[in-house]
């Protein structure tokens, strides 16, 4: 048990500083971007009729700290981001962290929920194909995933809106009906949610699928034929048996493991598909922060949680391994 | 009965001899041309590039605004016909539409169809003047003898969807080519030195790789690519962009790299160079690399697409190449409107040709990783 938890804490130190590294990265390049936001908060001033000289920027400066060098500039950046706390937008005026909360939540579920779709397709299907002899079989899983591969989700979005535009008259966009946008939670709301997810899930998971196929099938097919699944074969064990305790196994862990470069891959899609079905989450928040108002401080903020949730994910993976999988058990125990 | 069995066995012995003093290369074409699916991808890929490289001249009219239709906006694709109710033409022809604003229309635009007046379908006509390997040419493969025609339709400004379709591919052709050269010498560099070296230097630039890959490109190269200036031209956006796309994708390249040098540099040739006193550059150099040039190969050919589709990405939500500059990503940027959707549909035509540029390249990657493995038949 002792190993145990000290093999969390290591873990957990390795993901803290993973984080503290990034932040450095999206620090400095938010910080290598022109301007800032003192020049872009007076600008806006500016464009409201006030007069604004190089002193006032200054001061504005010397209100948000801007002034400071830029290590402690980042060290008090990074204290706060861990607390949750990434002062004010820019731009809008706003709290970070209010402007965020619920939206952000929202988006790791859409994408969780993808990747969790993902999994539940590709798991049985790639063990299948790993399996079966059957070549149409084959053949048409390989295009399946040669399309995910080739039709990226945001041409696949933009597809299905083209159809569903022809088709139905109806572009099956946004999260909420207009009666819910602004609602309060109540199982309406959910149920209004839900009929509208399921697009954003199918679409950020489409190729997350196809991907997840191709490695279960490549992971299957490796140990399939090893000697201890024959062995298990001669000892009489077959069919669905065989493979759900021998091969099957061996062949998740690696998957788990790779779980949190998944997520990093749907996240690469997230704004972009968010943008095209006009999802209210912080994917389109990210963009509306970049493309039109050249919000460093927001644009940070989201890319730092995102990173934040995928390293996170990359810990639970590493624990649920640790506590699930016996040879990574023995070589944490020693 | 002799001569023909000595004939065999001299054929066979001369395919042996072929197959063990074949290069690399040669093997690994060899195992290629087996692959259909491989096969056909690389003849699609090579009409698409050719097709990407003699664009100006392939296209009848120029992809700028220059090369406009001001008569025929959001026009629909004229499809060259042989034969109506006035009667069969040995040359494909399309009809003359003009548009018209008056008291009858109610002031709105409407465009009308005028069957009576055909334009008929020339080849090598003059038309706008471009420049193609340093020459200027005013030829282009077809056109209208008056006016002009539209194969793919035209977009709201009245640009040729057609001539900016294949003008798209070229672009493409040249983002993804620098992207990956960048993404290539920064794997080559970062996993050479921390495969060679291995020990700590390994330790810590895995360390920077790994978080690297962590953070997810594309919102984080967003982020970048929006804060460039307006003031910057169309070259230098487009250099810019190349560049982000390299930084996407060099990590994981790094690491394929990082692993297979951690593997080779135990060898004893390795051993057999150091002794000789060759310096690590020379050794990572001639000894190493080549060791998996075909390897590096393959990953490039399969990262190619990749690098196509976040640039069309980057340029679909506005932060990517901008106007000027033909490319899929600039070219959907607008479809997503209700009115597009409904009424323009044909601005989704050039889907079609990238779809097929990014099937052909991944059935050729494929191939490739399959023929440039020397175990591939012997594992089946």
């Amino acid at each position: 048990m002792l190993h145990f938890a000290r093999f969390v804490a290591v873990r957990a130190g390795l993901a803290v500083m993973t984080l503290v590294l990034v932040s450095f990265i999206v620090f400095s390049l938010m910080e290598l971007v022109p301007g800032d936001c003192a020049e872009r908060y007076v600008a806006f001033k500016n464009s409201q009729g006030s007069v604004i000289t190089p002193e006032d920027i200054q001061i504005e400066r010397v209100r948000l700290g801007l002034d400071k060098p830029y290590i402690q500039r980042w060290g008090s950046w990074i204290i706060n981001a861990f607390r949750g706390e990434f002062g004010d937008s820019c731009i809008l005026r706003l709290n970070i962290s209010q402007l965020l909360g619920q939206k952000f939540w929202l988006s790791l579920g859409l994408c969780l929920s993808a990747l969790i779709l993902a999994y539940i397709i590709a798991i049985p299907v790639g063990i299948i194909a790993a399996t079966s002899k059957n070549a149409t079989l084959n053949n048409s899983l390989r295009l399946v995933s040669y399309l995910g591969l080739a039709l990226p989700n945001f041409l696949l979005a933009l597809m299905i809106m083209l159809f569903s535009t022809v088709m139905y008259g109806d572009s099956l966009t946004g999260l909420f009906s207009k009666e819910f946008r602004d609602a309060a939670w109540s199982w309406a709301r959910v149920w209004d949610f839900l009929g509208h997810a399921w697009l954003p899930v199918f679409i950020l998971g489409w190729s997350a699928t196809a991907f997840a196929i191709q490695t279960v099938r490549a992971l299957m097919s490796d140990e399939v034929g090893k000697l201890y699944v024959t062995a298990a074969a001669a000892r009489g064990v077959s069919g669905r048996q065989l493979l759900w305790r021998y091969p099957a196994r061996h062949a998740l862990g690696p998957i788990i493991n790779s779980l949190g470069f998944d997520l990093n891959r749907i996240f690469n899609e997230l704004p972009i598909v968010a943008l095209i079905l006009t999802l209210t989450e912080a994917g389109s928040l990210l963009i509306e922060s970049l493309a039109r108002s050249n919000d460093q401080q927001l644009a940070g903020a989201i890319i730092f949680m995102l990173t934040a949730s995928i390293v996170g994910l990359n810990f639970i993976t590493d624990v649920i391994l640790a506590i699930t999988d016996p040879r990574v058990r023995r070589s944490i125990m020693g | 009965m002799t001569d023909a069995s000595t004939g065999t066995g001299n054929v066979d012995q001369k395919l042996k001899e072929a197959y063990f003093t074949a290069s690399q290369g040669q093997l690994i074409w060899a195992r290629f041309k087996k692959q259909k699916a491989a096969m056909v991808g690389a003849w699609v890929l090579i009409f698409l590039i050719l097709s990407g490289l003699f664009a100006p001249f392939l296209t009848p009219y120029d992809p700028t605004i220059s090369g406009r239709d001001k008569d025929y906006l959001n026009g629909a694709p004229q499809i060259p016909k042989f034969w109506d109710e006035n009667g069969f033409s040995a040359r494909p022809f399309i009809y003359t539409t003009t548009r018209e604003r008056s008291i009858k229309t109610n002031f709105r635009w409407v465009s009308k169809t005028d069957r009576e007046a055909r334009r008929y379908v020339v080849m090598f006509p003059k038309g706008d003047p471009y420049k193609m390997f340093g020459m200027s040419f005013d030829r282009h493969l077809f056109g209208a003898d008056v006016g002009y025609i539209h194969l793919f339709g035209t977009d709201s400004t009245g640009k040729d969807i057609f001539s900016r379709t294949f003008h798209a591919i070229n672009t493409s052709m040249a983002v993804g080519t620098i992207g990956v050269l960048i993404a290539f010498v920064l794997a080559l560099l970062i996993g050479g030195i921390s495969g060679y070296f291995g020990g700590w230097i390994d330790s810590v630039l895995q360390m920077i790789t790994d978080t690297v890959r962590t953070v997810p490109a594309i919102p984080l190269f967003m982020a970048l690519a929006a804060f460039i200036p307006d003031t910057w031209s169309a070259e230098e956006r487009f250099f810019f962009i190349s560049i982000i796309l390299g930084f996407i994708g060099w990590p994981t390249l790094a690491r394929r790299v990082r692993t297979h040098l951690l593997t080779e540099r135990n060898q004893e040739y390795v051993l057999a160079a150091q002794l000789c006193g060759a310096s690590p550059p020379h050794i990572i150099r001639k000894h190493l690399l080549p060791s998996f040039t075909s390897y590096i190969i393959v990953d490039l050919v399969i990262s190619f697409p990749y690098m196509v589709l976040s640039e069309t990405a980057l340029s679909f939500i506005g932060l990517g190449l901008k106007d000027p500059v033909n490319s899929l990503g600039v070219m959907l940027q607008n479809v997503t409107s209700a009115d597009v959707l409904l009424n323009y549909q044909w601005y989704f035509i050039p889907v079609i040709f990238f779809i097929t540029l990014v099937l052909a390249f991944v059935f050729v990657g494929d191939g490739l990783r399959d023929a440039a493995d020397p175990y591939a038949d012997t594992k089946k």
